[in-house]
């Protein structure tokens, strides 16, 4: 058995072959994973809204050990990451991390929300800093969802 | 001493990630897809438990199992003799979570456990077997490989 707590160095090194399998290999697993999280998160995000989505990722904070602030506002919901576990692991790990690890989160967040009916801003900050910072809303047509690396 | 050896919270839901992850490497890629991700896995990020137990030195994967299967709520046997390393478990902490998420364990699922260990074992003087007793069961055991001639 993987131990829950170093699933993310197993994970790790599913990207790692991932992409050497080439063509969209990584980006179709991260699309699977996403069908998959809407067993956890679907109905509470589309019947609860931000306030569902603040729930959730209060209590993946909690399990996950995160150093993280998840605020609601009216018109958002506002998550700073100030140190990331899974991307903590990811590095604090003798295989080295998949130089594109952050890249699975926005993966499966971002068709998620969408399907829930919302936006996602996220700025991953840079894939070597166990940071990131995500701001979701209700969709507008005219302000699609993007990812951003601000750090870099 | 543990390369890794996490504290605070559990977040047990990854053993549905792993479930589906095999599910998903093993569909595509088949078994020597998800041999390749346990050999990384096993060799690399677990590179000290290799390298000890390439050294003749199983200390670090008995250390390993304690701690984690201990961590989980495992309910397990382990008895180490000069000969081999047996770890029973009656409960596997995984399978329950699955079951707990109403989750049916993919035919992939064991192998996060035969594969492991065949390549924590590869190229090292022990050899493992892995015996699936039931759901939710089963009996590890890392021996010493007939293979190794004494001189």
């Amino acid at each position: 058995m993987i131990p829950s707590d170093q699933f993310v160095r197993f994970y790790n090194e599913v990207f790692k072959f991932l992409d050497a399998q080439g063509g969209d290999a990584l980006e179709e697993y991260y699309r699977v994973v996403s069908g998959q999280q809407e067993m956890h998160c679907l109905s509470l995000f589309k019947t609860r809204g931000l306030a569902g989505m603040k729930a959730y990722w209060g209590r993946i904070a909690v399990e996950e050990n995160c150093d993280m602030t998840c605020t609601l506002y009216d018109d958002r919901l506002e998550i700073n990451m100030n140190r990331c576990p899974s991307l903590g692991k990811a590095m604090d790990n003798d295989a080295g991390a998949f130089p594109r690890y952050c890249d699975h989160c926005p993966g499966w967040v971002i068709p998620l929300l969408e399907k829930a009916g919302y936006r996602c801003e996220y700025d991953m900050i840079g894939r070597s800093v166990p940071q990131c910072r995500m701001t979701i809303s209700p969709a507008d047509p005219d302000r699609p969802s993007r990812v951003l690396l601000s750090g870099q | 001493m543990l390369r890794y050896r996490e504290t605070g919270e559990l977040h047990k839901d990854f053993h549905g990630s792993m479930n589906a992850a095999v599910e998903y490497v093993g569909r595509r890629y088949g078994r020597d897809g998800l041999r390749a991700v346990f050999k990384a896995t096993a060799q690399r990020v677990y590179r000290s438990i290799y390298e000890g137990l390439k050294a003749g030195d199983w200390s670090g994967l008995v250390e390993h199992w304690r701690y984690f299967m201990d961590r989980e709520g495992a309910d397990y046997a382990l008895s180490v003799t000069d000969e081999a390393v047996v770890m029973t478990v009656k409960a596997c902490p995984a399978v329950a979570r699955l079951r707990k998420l109403g989750l049916t364990p993919s035919e992939f699922f064991y192998d996060q456990t035969v594969l492991l260990n065949e390549a924590w074992c590869e190229g090292t003087p022990f050899e493992a077997v892995t015996e699936i007793t039931g759901d939710g069961n089963c009996v590890q055991t890392i021996r010493r490989s007939s293979k190794v001639l004494k001189c």
